[in-house]
């Protein structure tokens, strides 16, 4: 088993794809389910807002007619939009949450090499398309934090302090300590799909660590505490990534020390004069 | 897949900006004339629905009327711009090549305003919230072959001169490019995938690639211009080398 996973061919490349299921179709009851909550939520208050500029009743609400009321209903409106926008994304998550946390019960996420068909790739691609939309709603939301959020709640273990705005994560079997940052554009996969065979593996990556633009972090990776991953770089299956070093390379197979700032400038500025006598 | 925020857009195309000044109006027009058919339905689902006996039933038909109104969006802006890309086509038939890149050149000139007439419908593709009929829908209109089962919507496609097979595994944030802008020269080329490639996450392959049958591409890396992959061939690197 092991050596099919760490299957030559498997080990540098990385790509990442789920096919689509009659399964997805739970995005339009997301979509039913987070609309309707939102709009019997504010029935009531549209109702009113409805009389005040048609006096025409559409649901039998009370109604509250009064000159301070209807000011204050019509400076509510602003409010009103921004809060039907969260209750929207937040019951499409927790709505999927619990279908999540079902499909989660009916088959207990495993590590390891699955082919296609097998019970395990039918309820990964199902777990992924349930994840889909509230995820991409959450990236829509003007919050940084809101995608994070959403992560916690699939499962998805992030610490405090975490920098994850721009890029892919899987919505399982992946760990993020406290003060990670990330960087633009990075993909951290815990899925690889590689012919017709799918391969899971946990992804750990520890306190304090930095993740640079334009990486890949493959299934399986295991990044010490304070490790520093490059900028586009990418990480092979299984690797594991020693802490206070910077990785780089395609795969990664370099390292090189942390320095302070001043040694930094100091080397830069060795190399300048060395340059400039050169050019004399 | 839930792409990030960057994959929401549509690809990349360096429009001349000469160009894009003179054809604003066209731009513009396939924007509204994209919104005429959802106006109108939208107009005769609240004449028939917004009523006395009905308002409980717009209510409950809502979010089925949001989806029938992203897609019906989505399918009039890809049929408009067909219409304007088939009279352009009409003028001038593209060919693929070396130009100038100059808008006295008419290659060049006529690149760019195809991409004007494509940006709207592609960009609202990209932008879909749904995963069912998203840029393959689009980019099959504009030309583009792609095969059954393919993966293909989180990448960066270019809208013509792309041929691709059956089967094929098109990683996370990769982009295929065929066009090439070499300083003051503007290249098109032809870019091939055959059935059962598999290209890696990130990768760019650059005008006049071809990629046989079952050939892989390691993640992050480029294929130079006019590179052959052969079959079952492993390549990788900077640029793209067979490996054993």
């Amino acid at each position: 088993m092991e050596s099919e996973i760490l299957d030559k061919n498997v080990q540098f490349i990385s790509t990442s794809g789920v096919y689509k299921t009659p399964f997805t179709l739970i995005i339009v009851l997301q979509l039913y389910v987070g609309l309707l909550i939102t709009i019997f939520a504010n029935l009531w208050y549209w109702n009113n807002l409805y009389y005040y500029f048609t006096n025409q009743i559409i649901f039998p609400f009370p109604i509250n007619d009064s000159l301070i009321e209807r000011v204050f209903f019509i400076c509510l409106i602003p409010l009103n939009i921004y809060g039907c926008v969260f209750l929207f994304v937040f019951s499409i998550i927790l709505f999927s949450i619990v279908i999540f946390k079902i499909l989660d019960k009916l088959s207990p996420p495993k590590e390891g090499n699955f082919f296609r068909d097998s019970k395990e790739w039918k309820y990964v691609h199902r777990k992924f398309w349930t994840a889909y939309f509230p995820i991409w709603l959450a990236r829509a939301l003007p919050l940084p934090w809101a995608d994070i959020f959403a992560y916690r709640f699939f499962g998805v273990r992030i610490g405090k302090n975490v920098v994850l705005y721009e890029g892919y994560v899987d919505p399982y079997f992946i760990e993020i300590g406290d003060f990670t940052m990330t960087s633009l554009n990075i993909c951290i996969f815990s899925h690889l799909i590689y012919q017709d065979r799918l391969f899971i593996q946990k992804v750990k990556i520890g306190d304090a660590c930095v993740v640079g633009p334009q990486t890949i972090v493959a299934p399986g990776t295991q990044m010490d505490d304070r490790a520093i991953l490059g900028a586009n770089s990418y990480t092979s299956i299984g690797q594991k990534l020693e802490s206070d070093l910077i990785h780089v390379g395609t795969p990664v197979n370099i390292k090189l020390p942390l320095q302070s700032v001043e040694d930094s400038q100091e080397k830069a500025t060795k190399i300048k004069e060395t340059t400039i006598k050169k050019e004399d | 897949m839930f792409q990030p925020a960057s994959l929401k857009g549509d690809s990349p195309t360096p429009i001349d900006e000469n160009v894009r000044k003179k054809f604003i109006p066209i731009y513009l027009l396939v924007i509204i004339l994209s919104f005429v058919p959802v106006s109108i339905l939208e107009y005769y689902i609240i004449l028939y629905l917004w009523r006395t006996p009905f308002y409980l039933m717009f209510v409950l038909l809502f979010p089925l009327n949001l989806i029938i109104l992203i897609y019906l969006l989505q399918f009039s802006a890809t049929l408009i711009s067909f219409l304007f890309l088939k009279t352009v086509n009409l003028i001038h038939t593209p060919k693929e090549g070396i130009f100038e890149r100059n808008i006295k050149d008419k290659e060049y000139y006529f690149w760019n305003l195809r991409n004007i007439i494509k940006k709207w419908p592609l960009y609202v593709a990209a932008s879909n919230p749904f995963p069912w009929f998203k840029n393959r829908f689009t980019l099959r209109f504009f030309g583009v072959k792609i095969g059954k089962h393919t993966l293909c919507d989180n990448t960066w496609i270019s809208s013509e001169f792309v041929k691709i097979g059956k089967n094929v595994i098109l990683g996370m944030n990769s982009t295929i490019l065929t066009f090439g802008i070499e300083q003051d020269k503007f290249i098109l080329k032809r870019i091939l995938i055959e059935d059962g490639a598999l290209i890696g996450a990130k990768c760019v392959l650059l005008p006049g690639t071809v990629v046989k049958k079952k050939a892989k591409l390691g993640a992050h890396s480029y294929s130079e211009y006019d590179f052959i992959l052969k079959e079952d061939g492993l390549y990788r690197g900077h640029p793209a080398k067979i490996i054993d």
